[in-house]
């Protein structure tokens, strides 16, 4: 029940931050259209499809999660900044009941941002005259859950050992990174040599080509691809709650 | 003493070389208004934390209600809440939500009226709709102490509440501290002479971690000899001073 409570006011708290609209809500849905404009620019015979809104989408629902991460750092170094937290602690909460009340809410906003972004994808997909399967991107949605996780575990990881100064910084270099290594706005597998061990040894270039894949209807490395994004959500997981726990007695000294 | 509400026994807290707290025990009543007077690093802060089961002693023991700091902590956290120094408050939950939202925490079980009796007995009602961020730091103070009352809590930590406030939130507050007394045990840490003797049925005198002194404040000015309260928390702290060097 305390978890409840607890996501309901950190809800109440994203909801009510402005930004959360321009970049959790509002960016993928410009991304998306900034890049069907650059796609509708692309000469056919450039045969080049990795802008095309179908293979777009994924991506761009990737990208957009990465931002969830730096919300989740921003909720949790703001908290911890006043003594808002330190209240909580001589409440009877328990740590588990603060983590998964950390996790649940923006959980629920990142997979807000999912539908919105495959929702306008269709949108433009329809615009443009490309199909697109509604039970593909259903799946591809679904798809994303672990990656959801990944990116919120990263971000209550940055928020837990970094101030509110210091956390979005550290998050924007990975945003950035997820970026260009996750292969939203290149062909990762036609460049190649080192750029591709780097991507494939991250999570990033997996969680793109998963949804692109689910999209599509090609299991063609799902099993890799779910492994990796898993081992890393495992990884990020347990890092931001033994990072929350240790500051529930560091913070309060 | 009998009725104890707070029992502590020898308790210590150190940080590195720094002993914050040494050997502290006091026995505290049920209802009282117990004041811990000291200046900055006299270690009250850091006594509040341990009872409220914040940090843990390095020794000794404390019980409050009865529970043990150490192996009872739940307990102890069901029946005590806590005012911090600094402001704790949701910045963008309105007032109202922010009460609300610390009563469901504790599981009050007639919320609704819990928030009504504290936004009359603070005077909440012209800012209830507003976002906590948006007040003066006044304001927050108040509504960061109605947060800890809303709970009906037995026992209320108060760490230097009027910090920070100009002259008139700090008597508005002193006023909403009084109207408290005796419905619960309440210890104030302050830094701040006249507002323990204007507000605490007993003091202890705090310095370098050390309890120095403990009555109310007639009995700590012939304690020290002095008429006047402030010269007699002088003379207590030098004196303790002066013992230490001869040793």
């Amino acid at each position: 029940m305390r978890t409840i409570i607890f996501s309901k006011r950190n809800l109440k708290e994203l909801l009510r931050d402005p930004l959360s609209y321009v970049f959790c809500l509002g960016f993928p849905i410009v991304m998306l259209l900034i890049m069907t404009i650059i796609n509708n620019s692309i000469p056919p015979e450039a045969n080049m499809t990795i802008f095309r809104i179908d293979n777009l989408s994924g991506g761009i629902a990737v990208f957009g999660l990465s931002f969830v991460m730096l919300f989740s750092a921003l909720l949790l170094s703001q908290d911890r900044t006043g003594a808002f937290l330190t209240r909580l602690y001589a409440s009877p909460m328990k740590a588990s009941e603060f983590i998964a009340g950390y996790y649940l809410p923006i959980l629920l906003l990142a997979a807000a941002q999912s539908v919105i972004t495959f929702f306008a994808s269709f949108i433009i997909a329809a615009v443009d005259g490309v199909e697109m399967s509604i039970s593909g991107a259903l799946l591809a949605i679904v798809s994303l859950i672990p990656t959801s996780v990944m990116f919120i575990g990263f971000g209550l990881l940055f928020g837990s050992l970094f101030n509110s100064n210091a956390a979005p910084g550290l998050c924007s270099i990975i945003i950035s990174g997820a970026g260009v290594l996750g292969g939203i706005w290149m062909d990762v597998e036609a460049m190649g040599g080192g750029f591709r061990d780097v991507c494939m040894a991250l999570p990033f270039y997996h969680s793109v080509r998963l949804s692109r894949n689910v999209m599509a209807g090609v299991t063609d490395n799902m099993g890799t691809d779910l492994l990796i994004i898993l081992a890393y959500m495992a990884a990020s997981f347990i890092l931001s709650v033994r990072a929350f726990r240790r500051n529930m007695t560091k913070d309060i000294k | 003493m009998e009725n104890s509400s707070i029992e502590i026994k020898n308790l210590r807290k150190t940080y590195g070389s720094l002993t914050a707290v040494n050997d502290l025990s006091l026995n505290i009543g049920s209802g009282e208004l117990f004041g811990l007077l000291g200046v900055n690093g006299a270690g009250k802060t850091t006594t509040i934390k341990m009872l409220s089961c914040l940090i843990k002693p390095d020794s000794g023991e404390a019980f409050l209600g009865g529970n043990s700091i150490i192996t009872q902590s739940a307990e102890v956290k069901r029946i005590i809440n806590l005012s911090t120094q600094e402001t704790a408050v949701a910045p963008k939950l309105t007032v109202r939500e922010n009460l609300e939202f610390v009563a469901d925490i504790y599981g009050v079980p007639d919320r609704n009226a819990a928030v009504e009796s504290v936004i009359k007995d603070f005077s909440l009602e012209s800012v209830l709709d507003r976002k906590a961020k948006t007040l003066s730091g006044g304001w927050q103070r108040k509504v960061s102490i109605a947060m800890a009352l809303v709970t009906s809590p037995r026992i209320l930590f108060l760490d230097e509440p009027t910090l920070g406030l100009d002259v008139l939130a700090r008597r508005e507050l002193w006023t909403a501290i009084k109207a408290l007394k005796s419905r619960m045990t309440i210890i104030l840490t302050t830094h701040y002479l006249d507002e323990a003797e204007a507000l605490c049925d007993r003091i202890a005198v705090m310095t370098e971690g050390c309890l120095r002194a403990v009555g109310t404040a007639d009995e700590l000015k012939a304690m020290a000899g002095k008429d006047d309260f402030e010269e007699a928390f002088i003379e207590i702290a030098e004196r303790s001073k002066r013992k230490g060097a001869a040793l």
